[in-house]
């Protein structure tokens, strides 16, 4: 049931073309090619991150691909210029592989196939979704593979960073993570997730893990398996406890420096159709948070960081296996998404002035031109080139109304603020929804609006997409 | 003409149209861009700004202009100077002068009904009836400075 998601093709199009294009012109500026190459390079992590559209990654994909960045900073992960690291995993075969070694000192890219992975203490992760982890303890990154029967407690890793939106909760996720659909019971359905399990080494998450698992097993009547971990990093670290079905926020304690992390691992394990328990000590970690039990398959994990946000669907399947709530499938889900989950990080919208790589990606689309770079947070800029263009436009034709003129149309969460006497609202352009495309027609009847829009792009809960056609009813 | 001064009628004000200026030149695209619930018609060269508590959708020139027009449904509130107000958020530098008010529309009903023909009989020179053109008498009243539109339920506009 995955759609093939055409928005990273298209990104990475897109991206591709304009530094192919501009590559003439930097040599005759004079500029090293390695300038050209950190540009693409700080362009995809950047587009990767701002979770705009799923599996970005050029690679493989299917692999998930972690990023390690060696510890110098707290939180700059892929922001900074240097090269990031890519690793791929899921791999049978464990290789190493080094895809871009960064200049600078501070971090270093690796690319990491296959599992599992040892992690080093200090290190951030950053899987192929964008998905950022902070490590602070040395953790191993297994694979479990559902053909092993070997549940993998999803864990995440967080930090909770002075500055929310960098922190992830998503999961990481893992191609060769098979899961096993829940029972037919199954009462809750969810996007089954499987993730790599990064184990903890702290003693003290077992316990915490006992007592969740303990309580976990309780509920789950049926052969499900509610995996939940919470790996506390430090014993006044906030456990996570996954519940069936319920999305439980872990919470993220927070430790007054940023040097320890929280660890919060929301198991949402597939459900092992045997019944089979879960042995995530197979990973070798301490603590393993797998109960026994069968596993629960939950269609929204919600990490408990304030900042994170919980998704409740999963819009877009993206490239990566997308687990279904399937409760009934006895089959394997290869993937699953924990982009709804995961907490909108816009990196490109916050206080960023310069126009940013922002590509929609659509659910139907047949083929899309690019439209340009749009940045989300920028409206005004936006709107003065769409109406500069417009105006260009409008006096070329002046009664055309096919004419592709860029239009911007903004969708308000709020359905605009005329609540306000006396006043109007002035952030109702402070939406997080935006659509940037040219239009057909627009039609008012009295309050009754029709768009026929065509060629567009729109950011819709943090996500891209990309239209050729749209068709909107909208009451005012 | 028939009124029927006998009953008490109520008479329901449905639209207030109204034009005032800001004196001062606006510019229509940035009120188009920043204000909101605006529709900017630039074929024509003005922008028209709905507003939904007050239910006012107002017509807005470049040189200052505005024509507005209210739907009240019963108060009498005046809010055409929260137009005004809104305006001003947006940066101009409005100053509310020569309100007038232009047009009032209002419904009266009436507890019978009205025979077109015979009406129009009655009141020759000034009802005129054409029922392929518009189903009621038009009665132009120079002494209220108003034109009456009867109707044969007994709506009159």
């Amino acid at each position: 049931m995955a759609f093939v998601n055409p928005v990273p093709k298209l990104y990475r199009s897109v991206i591709e073309d304009v530094i192919e294009g501009v590559r003439d012109l930097f040599a005759e500026e004079g500029i090293e090619e390695q300038v050209l190459k950190d540009l693409k390079q700080l362009w995809e992590t950047k587009v990767l991150q701002s979770k705009a559209t799923e599996d970005f990654f050029r690679n493989s994909v299917h692999s998930p691909v972690f990023t390690l960045q060696l510890p110098n900073s707290l939180h700059q992960t892929l922001q900074s210029s240097t090269a990031s690291l890519v690793i791929p995993a899921g791999r049978p075969l464990p290789s190493f592989t080094t895809a871009e070694l960064g200049t600078s000192s501070s971090s270093a890219s690796f690319t990491l196939s296959g599992y599992p992975i040892h992690v080093p203490a200090g290190v951030t992760l950053q899987t192929a979704s964008g998905h950022l982890y902070k490590v602070n303890v040395p953790i191993m990154v297994t694979q479990t593979s559902g053909r092993a029967s070997i549940l993998h407690p999803i864990q995440q890793v967080f930090q909770q960073l002075g500055q929310p939106p960098i922190i992830q909760t998503s999961v990481p996720q893992l191609n060769p993570c098979s899961l096993h659909a829940t029972t037919e019971k199954s009462q809750r359905i969810e996007t089954v997730l499987q993730q790599p399990t990064i184990l903890h080494s702290g003693t003290v998450d077992r316990k915490h893990l006992e007592n969740a698992t303990s309580d976990i097993l309780a509920p789950p009547a049926n052969e499900r398996e509610i995996m939940s971990e919470a790996l506390l990093s430090q014993p006044e670290s906030s456990q996570y406890i996954s519940l069936p079905g319920v999305v439980f926020p872990p919470q993220v304690s927070q430790t007054d420096s940023q040097v320890e992390p929280v660890l919060s691992v929301s198991g949402s394990m597939t459900q092992n159709l045997n019944g089979r328990p879960f042995s995530t000590s197979q990973q070798g970690a301490q603590h393993r948070h797998m109960s026994d039990t069968q596993l629960h398959v939950l269609k929204n994990r919600m990490f408990g960081c304030d900042s994170i946000k919980q998704q409740r669907n999963t819009e877009e399947p993206s490239n990566l296996p997308v687990s279904e709530k399937d409760s009934n499938s006895q089959m394997d889900l290869s993937i699953q998404v924990t982009d709804d989950i995961n907490e909108i990080i816009q990196i490109d919208g916050t206080g960023d002035a310069s126009s940013n790589d922002e590509i929609g990606s659509t659910r139907d689309v047949d083929e899309n031109e690019f439209l340009g770079i749009i940045d989300a947070g920028d409206l005004k800029v936006l709107e003065e080139e769409a109406d500069s263009i417009s105006n260009e436009d409008s006096t070329a034709n002046s009664s055309d109304n096919e004419d592709p003129q860029i239009d911007i149309v903004e969708e308000d969460p709020l359905n605009s603020g005329d609540d306000v006497s006396e006043q109007d609202v002035p952030d109702l352009f402070d939406t997080d929804n935006v659509i940037v495309c040219q239009y057909d027609k627009i039609h008012r009847s009295k309050n009754k609006w029709k768009f026929y829009l065509k060629d567009g792009v729109m950011c819709f809960g943090g996500r891209d997409y990309v239209f050729a056609k749209a068709i909107g009813d909208a009451e005012w | 003409m028939d009124a029927a001064s006998d009953v008490a009628l109520d008479i329901l004000i449905t639209n207030v149209a109204c034009v005032f200026r800001t004196r001062c030149h606006l510019k229509l695209r940035k009120i188009a861009l920043e204000g909101a619930n605006v529709i900017y018609k630039r074929d024509v060269g003005k922008v028209l700004m709905k507003l939904r508590k007050p239910r006012i959708t107002a017509t807005i020139w470049s040189s200052g202009k505005i024509i507005c027009t209210e739907k009240q449904v019963k108060k009498k509130l005046n809010l055409v100077p929260d137009l005004a107000r809104s305006l001003q958020e947006l940066g101009f530098r409005v100053i509310f002068t020569d309100f007038k008010v232009v047009n009032i529309l209002a419904v009266c009903n009436m507890p019978f009904e009205i025979r077109l023909p015979e009406f129009t009989k009655n009141n020759r020179p000034h009802a005129s009836y054409e029922p392929e053109l518009h189903p009621a008498v038009c009665y132009p009243t120079k002494s209220l400075r108003a034109a009456l539109q009867v109707f044969q339920q007994g709506v009159s506009q």
